[in-house]
């Protein structure tokens, strides 16, 4: 792709963000609301914890503010790969109804297009409430972090947007197979996250390796957060924590490889 | 008698429709079962190295936990708020009210006929191996036994009532995002369904008995695994018959309501 | 050359045969046996630039799949397709410059905004310079009235509006060759008169290439000289409608309210529908006169009232599959 394609494309970008914006601002009480909503689910799911270790103080070695702040790095990056993946897992209903067709007939990248197609702004309230959520738990667990640990911590927040991302992706290219996607979003990626809100340690050890080197959940909170609060991993190095950004730019390309091949496959085999 | 008859029809429906679509009630419980095997292991981490935790063993805890996952498994049959909410908006339910039944009742009944299929065919089986498996707490008198499905019952008539409410606030609400996580929030904290009230902080126990919430899990898992006996477990079985009354009342008001609201303004 | 060439054309679909009962759900989601279904076969056709042709057909005939494959939504199974030079799915972009697509019965524009903003937006998706932009618009909003909606969000639009937004938003960008899907489905008869007489501007002033696929066979007589009917995936007639008129529309149908309910027996003409005492009967007229028919009609029964009705496209379409007789 030439420069001046690039240009226009991130051009295009923002003005289809612009849009869907202000096609989100026309219910404005919703607007908001729907910012507010998803913070507080967010905030439920932090006294739902803190309840938790009232009466038993630790959970794997993890102390309240440690927790709190293992599940805020995930709600963060999550955050981000709301805004510009979470539609993808409705795709299944853009095919089903036909609207899918109208990425194919203009002249754009059916990716780029249908990832501009919604910005979430809805995401702001995860935003919200992580970056308050990490800002607390910072001051409460007295960390000073020397310059290379705001690196590892960047990487954690880029790479977990790509690898979440990727996933949604993945789960919207199971559509073009099977005009199925929504319900794997909330049958499958909705537990595994839920999950990953805790410290991995927890689970048994195939569980532990399917999400490290398969879906690489791990590397969204669990390695990098290690890193960060200096625990030890108990069996791999905890530098591992620091890939995070490497881990999800690969398998963001993967996913995204596999979104293309069942774009083939759907204009092949139609719906 | 003919009423019942035309509702219990709507619980035939449903379970047939249900039949139709037997995958999505294999894939709910699917997720059912990661999130049983979640809480199964964060419990077992946090009873690690100790014995009993405020008088409760973790044998205790974890039938607590797999009980209460089979009543979610259960609820999860009936309709979803979203689904409520979406019907609203659609104007399905205003359509509805001009059909010769009672709206809450068909919906119920319906639910009712979903739950059958799913309990039948997924919940019961998956359940009764898993109580088998890891040689669970299970009642052990036939009168625990009763006093546990009577109470899940009264679990189950207040959060679909409560629901329900909740549902028919789209009435009045263009976007209902933020009651949505009220109501998401209350009933995963509140009830009791993944963590007991008995390791809440006093003051937030003491809130906690006062919201209906806790008449939906709590009660009933608490008598499953024998923690809620004599005297304490006829008053909170009488609070869930109140909770169900009130709540019950309020679901009628905001009904009739929001019936007037339909014949007014054409929903 | 025309501007579409279409050769030997097929399009077959794998469609996963539903296991049943339990296990087969299962047994399914591993292991899926297919069944082929045809719905393109062996079609050819050309099309000069400039040209209006109806594409019909019955429902699953192969119409969208065709238009599909011809504005590179989908892979051709055999046979090539070129439009203005390019082969559609293979350079899909470019080729979406070239083209405009409406499909009737989904919006292509974006449901949440007033409608003014999905122009503005497609002016970005395709890069039309601000001059192009104004000159199309102007044109538009001075013919289908847009600016009654410009600031509705296309959700709230009526189906009538809606059709004329898309159809405005197809042609933003100067398009050589415009697809239309159903175009006129489920507008009133002002709505499909307003659009029918766009479509012939547009093809009249700007030279425009439409395809045209449609129930409405008044869509056809009014708009197109040339049809392509298919069925079944094949090509059944190719050429005007006058040939096909000629052919088949030599019947005519008398329609009879008798006194009372009759059993009517009569020669040169054929009892094609019976409601009480309503009768249709049709005849060739080069076989018999009408004169003639009514005549033996009412030495049977009395008759109350009568029209005769002239063959329309869609009749002599439902003769034709009826026969099973193929003109082309």
């Amino acid at each position: 792709m030439s420069f001046s394609s690039w240009v226009r494309g991130t051009r295009l970008y923002f003005h289809m963000v612009a849009a869907s914006i202000r096609a989100q601002m026309q219910y404005r009480y919703g607007f908001f609301m729907n910012i507010l909503g998803w913070a507080m689910s967010y905030a439920g799911t932090a006294v739902t914890m803190w309840v938790m270790l009232y009466s038993f103080q630790s959970l794997e070695g993890w102390s309240f503010w440690q927790l709190i702040f293992l599940f805020a790095l995930a709600v963060l990056s999550w955050g981000v790969c709301v805004i510009f993946f979470f539609h993808f897992r409705s795709l299944d209903q853009y095919i089903l109804n036909g609207t899918f067709d109208r990425f194919l007939v203009r002249p754009i990248h059916p990716f780029f297009h249908f990832m501009a197609m919604k910005f979430d702004v809805g995401a702001f309230g995860q935003l919200l409430f992580s970056i308050a959520a990490v800002t607390l738990a910072y001051i409460q667990l007295g960390l000073d972090w020397p310059f290379w640990k705001w690196g590892v911590f960047t990487s954690a927040v880029i790479g977990g947007t790509l690898i979440q991302g990727g996933i949604l992706v993945l789960i919207s290219a199971i559509a073009f197979w099977t005009t199925r996607s929504e319900r794997f979003y909330w049958v499958v990626m909705f537990p595994a996250k839920s999950m990953m809100n805790y410290p991995l340690s927890l689970y048994p050890r195939a569980i532990q390796w399917v999400v490290t080197f398969i879906l690489p959940f791990a590397f969204v909170n669990y390695l990098p957060a290690l890193l960060l609060l200096d625990k030890p991993h108990p069996s791999f190095s905890s530098y591992w924590g620091a890939f995070s950004f490497a881990v999800g730019l690969v398998f963001f390309s993967i996913c995204y490889q596999i979104w293309m091949m069942g774009l083939n496959r759907y204009k092949s085999a139609g719906s | 008698m003919r009423q019942l008859r035309l509702y219990l029809e709507f619980s035939r429906k449903a379970f047939q429709r249900s039949a139709a679509y037997r995958f999505d009630a294999w894939t709910r419980l699917f997720s059912n079962v990661i999130f049983l095997f979640m809480w199964g292991f964060i419990w077992f981490a946090l009873y690690s190295g100790k014995g009993d935790v405020e008088g409760v063993s973790f044998e205790s805890m974890l039938s607590y936990i797999v009980v209460s996952q089979m009543l979610q498994g259960v609820h999860g049959a009936g309709t979803p708020l979203w689904e409520i909410q979406e019907r609203v908006r659609t104007g399905d339910i205003a359509m509805e009210m001009m059909r010769p039944y009672d709206y809450p009742t068909r919906s119920l009944f319906s639910d009712f006929g979903n739950i059958a299929f799913h309990f039948l065919t997924a919940v019961l089986p998956l359940y009764v191996v898993l109580f088998a498996l890891f040689d669970l707490q299970i009642p052990t008198s036939m009168s625990q036994w009763i006093l546990f499905l009577l109470s899940a019952v009264l679990g189950y008539l207040i959060r679909y009532s409560v629901e329900l409410t909740f549902g028919l606030l789209t009435f009045w609400l263009m976007e209902t995002g933020g009651v949505e996580d009220i109501f998401y929030f209350s009933i995963s904290l509140f009830s009791g369904s993944v963590i007991p009230l008995w390791f809440f902080p006093d003051w937030l126990e003491t809130l906690a008995y006062f919201l209906p919430f806790q008449g939906i899990f709590f009660v009933p898992n608490s008598i499953f695994v024998g923690q809620l006996t004599g005297q304490a477990l006829i008053e909170a079985m009488l609070m869930q018959g109140i909770w169900l009354v009130v709540s019950y009342v309020i679901l009628r008001w905001v009904w009739s309501r929001a019936a007037l609201k339909i014949v007014v303004q054409g929903g | 050359m025309g501007i579409i060439d279409v050769n030997h054309l097929s399009k077959q679909y794998f469609i996963a045969k539903r296991q049943e009962g339990m296990w087969g759900a299962v047994r399914s989601l591993f292991h899926r046996e297919y069944i082929t279904k045809t719905a393109v076969e062996d079609v050819s056709f050309s099309i000069e630039a400039g040209e209006m042709v109806g594409y019909i057909g019955p429902n699953g005939a192969g119409k969208s799949t065709t238009i599909k494959m011809l504005t590179g939504i989908l892979v051709p199974s055999a046979g090539d397709v070129t439009v203005g030079g390019l082969v559609p799915y293979r350079e899909r972009q470019k080729n979406a410059r070239q083209i405009g697509v409406v499909f009737g019965q989904r919006s292509q524009l974006w449901w949440d905004l007033p409608t003014i903003e999905s122009f503005e937006l497609l002016k970005q998706v395709y890069a039309i310079s601000d001059q192009q932009y104004r000159k199309n618009m102007d044109t538009f909003t001075e013919i289908l009235r847009l600016d009654e909606f410009y600031q509705t969000p296309v959700r709230q639009l009526s189906l009538g509006q809606r059709m004329r937004a898309d159809i405005a938003a197809s042609l933003l960008h100067d398009p050589a060759i415009l697809f239309l899907d159903e175009p006129t489905i489920g507008l009133d008869v002002v709505a499909k008169e307003r659009m029918r007489t766009f479509i012939q501007e547009m093809n009249q002033e700007r030279g425009i290439t439409v395809i045209l696929t449609t129930h409405d066979m008044a869509d056809i007589e009014r708009l197109c000289k040339r049809m392509i009917l298919i069925d079944q995936g094949r090509v059944m007639y190719d050429g005007g409608l006058s040939k096909i008129r000629d052919r088949f529309g030599k019947s005519r149908i008398l329609i009879v309210d008798l006194e009372k309910d009759t059993q009517l027996q009569v020669q040169g003409a054929e009892l094609i529908r019976s409601e009480g005492n309503r009768k249709w009967l049709r005849f060739n007229r080069e076989e018999i006169t009408a004169a003639q028919l009514i005549q033996q009609v009412s030495i049977q029964a009395d008759i109350q009232d009568l029209s005769l009705e002239e063959p329309e496209i869609d009749s002599i379409i439902r003769q034709m599959y009826e026969e099973g007789l193929s003109v082309g």
